[in-house]
């Protein structure tokens, strides 16, 4: 769906590429997570993607047209994003207000609106809360809420930008507990950006970057059965993960696998 | 003490007056602040205060609460009597002694005077406490909307407002965590003199600041890829509902200023 070809790209206040000629593809209806450290260059991915920085070098393909400054608004439309920080992405004063936000800048009618308003909290759970303000939430119910606003939008791509990374382990189990239902029902294409190798489990496929290059790439076992790789570039094994590469060859995808094989 | 406060809080409720329409409200507050200045004899104050105190029952507020809850600008209606009562002059002499004197026409001016700032004091804060302030918000920009003829950036103001509505507590609680965290770090806020404790506050401020600065930066972000292009194109989720009942409240208002004016003498 989306093909990033030799994408290189810099801030002009540093003296390296943030992203040095990413070449990446990203396929209809699969959950990709893209892992790295920070400074890795996994966000500023997403920001060129969503045309939020310009003047990168390379091309970007979405459905095969190159992607452009003219055609730029149309394809944003298609793309949906859920950043860090649950307050700073939080635009309206109720939970539907800003589930709303979005159709509302899109033009979207009144009584068509409620309705998605409407399934868009249900199938995040958050109905009930509808009317509440933000600050009567926790940090995994705004999340929540930025993901029905994201929903409500009926985008092709829906991106999490680190979306868990400032919560509690309670909020981040809800929020991905969510976002598998989504994906499993509405086979949606999920970017899922994390530096934490332990929630990339779920996901079809991922990407390790480090120093703004993809250093490994693969389904999850690949990742995970190349440890060098990981630990090379700055990120945390789990426990079992290390656990399991010390004790077995290969590694293993549930808790039950580890404890059969051990 | 503050949180006793009652300027500008809403109190959530379901009674008629909540109800109305927020537009109907801020007409009829309005017109109510013109409309307080045509009494000019006891009948027309008396008439006054009976409204008001029947409005503050139909919203479901009791008196000795709002009372408690203005104390503060209490101390401003004394004050303003206060001037009244010793600075008018006019009609018999009620009391000398000597360097100033107390006479009739200033103890009446000063009553007439404190009922007309304490009716207007009492109405705004009704509105206030019946209406959220989000309403108040979209209320105001529908009635303004006029007001872009002169190029008067009406929608860009309501939603600076209902923004920086959304983030006061957000900022209230930053700025709880930040006072803590310098609390901790041997900050002392409490103790001291004024000036040592408003210097106290420059740590608390500064990262407060540079906080609001980065949240702004990543909600102008947000609100860019959720699509916000200003106003054109876009469609309303939150509708007013005006109804029969608020364009009669408004047809209430008027006839009352009417009877009002009609009783001046």
């Amino acid at each position: 769906m989306i093909e990033f070809n030799d994408v290189t790209y810099s801030y002009r206040t540093g003296n390296h590429n943030a992203l040095d000629h990413i070449s990446l593809n990203f396929r209809q209806g699969e959950w990709t997570s893209v892992i790295g450290h920070n400074g890795s260059g996994k966000s500023t991915l997403v920001k060129i993607l969503m045309g939020v920085l310009e003047g990168y070098e390379g091309e970007i393909k979405v459905d095969g047209e190159v992607m452009t400054e003219e055609n730029l608004p149309d394809i944003r439309k298609r793309f949906a994003i859920v950043f860090q920080n649950p307050d700073n992405q939080f635009v309206g004063a109720t939970v539907e207000d800003d589930v709303a936000f979005g159709l509302e800048n899109n033009g979207v009618g009144r009584d068509e609106m409620v309705n998605r308003v409407e399934e868009a909290l249900r199938s995040v759970n958050m109905l009930e809360y509808r009317t509440h303000e933000p600050s009567r939430l926790s940090g995994g119910q705004k999340q929540r809420v930025a993901i029905a606003g994201a929903l409500a939008m009926q985008p092709d791509l829906l991106i999490l930008d680190e979306a868990t990374s400032m919560l509690d382990p309670q909020g981040r189990r809800e929020v991905l507990e969510i976002l598998r239902e989504i994906h499993r029902e509405k086979l949606t294409t999920l970017i899922y950006i994390t530096h934490d190798l332990a929630e990339i489990g779920v996901s079809d496929h991922a990407v390790v970057m480090k120093d703004g290059r993809v250093i490994n790439e693969g389904t999850v076992e690949e990742i995970y059965q190349d440890t060098d790789a990981l630990v090379s570039s700055r990120l945390v094994l789990p426990f079992t993960i290390s656990l399991a590469d010390r004790l077995l060859d290969g590694c293993y995808m549930s808790y039950d696998e580890l404890v059969e094989r051990l | 003490m503050l949180s006793k406060m009652l300027l500008g809080r809403y109190i959530p409720g379901n009674s008629m007056v909540h109800r109305f329409d927020p537009r109907a409200k801020i007409i009829a507050v309005f017109l109510f602040m013109i409309i307080v200045f045509f009494a000019n004899h006891w009948t027309g104050y008396l008439l006054l205060v009976l409204f008001v105190l029947s409005l503050t029952k139909l919203a479901g507020l009791s008196l000795v609460f709002l009372f408690n809850g203005l104390k503060l600008i209490l101390l401003l209606i004394v004050f303003t009597f206060m001037m009244h009562l010793f600075f008018t002059k006019g009609g018999t002499v009620l009391i000398d002694a000597g360097w100033f004197t107390i006479e009739s026409e200033g103890v009446i001016r000063g009553i007439y005077i404190t009922i007309r700032l304490a009716m207007l004091i009492l109405i705004t804060t009704l509105l206030t406490l019946t209406t959220s302030p989000l309403s108040l918000t979209d209320a105001i920009e529908r009635i303004c909307r006029p007001l872009k003829a002169i190029k008067v950036p009406v929608h860009e103001i309501a939603m600076m407002m209902s923004i920086s509505l959304r983030f006061i507590p957000t900022l209230m609680d930053e700025t709880e965590k930040i006072i803590k965290a310098q609390s901790a770090r041997g900050s002392t806020f409490m103790t001291g003199s004024l000036k040592s404790r408003l210097n106290a506050l420059t740590p608390v401020f500064i990262p407060l600041f540079i906080s609001a600065f980065k949240r702004a930066e990543e909600m102008a972000m947000a609100m860019e890829v959720r699509g916000y292009q200003g106003e054109e194109g876009r469609t309303n989720y939150r509708v007013l509902d005006w109804q029969w009942k608020d364009t009669f409240a408004i047809i209430l208002m008027i006839l009352f200023g009417i009877v009002l004016f009609m009783i001046r003498q």
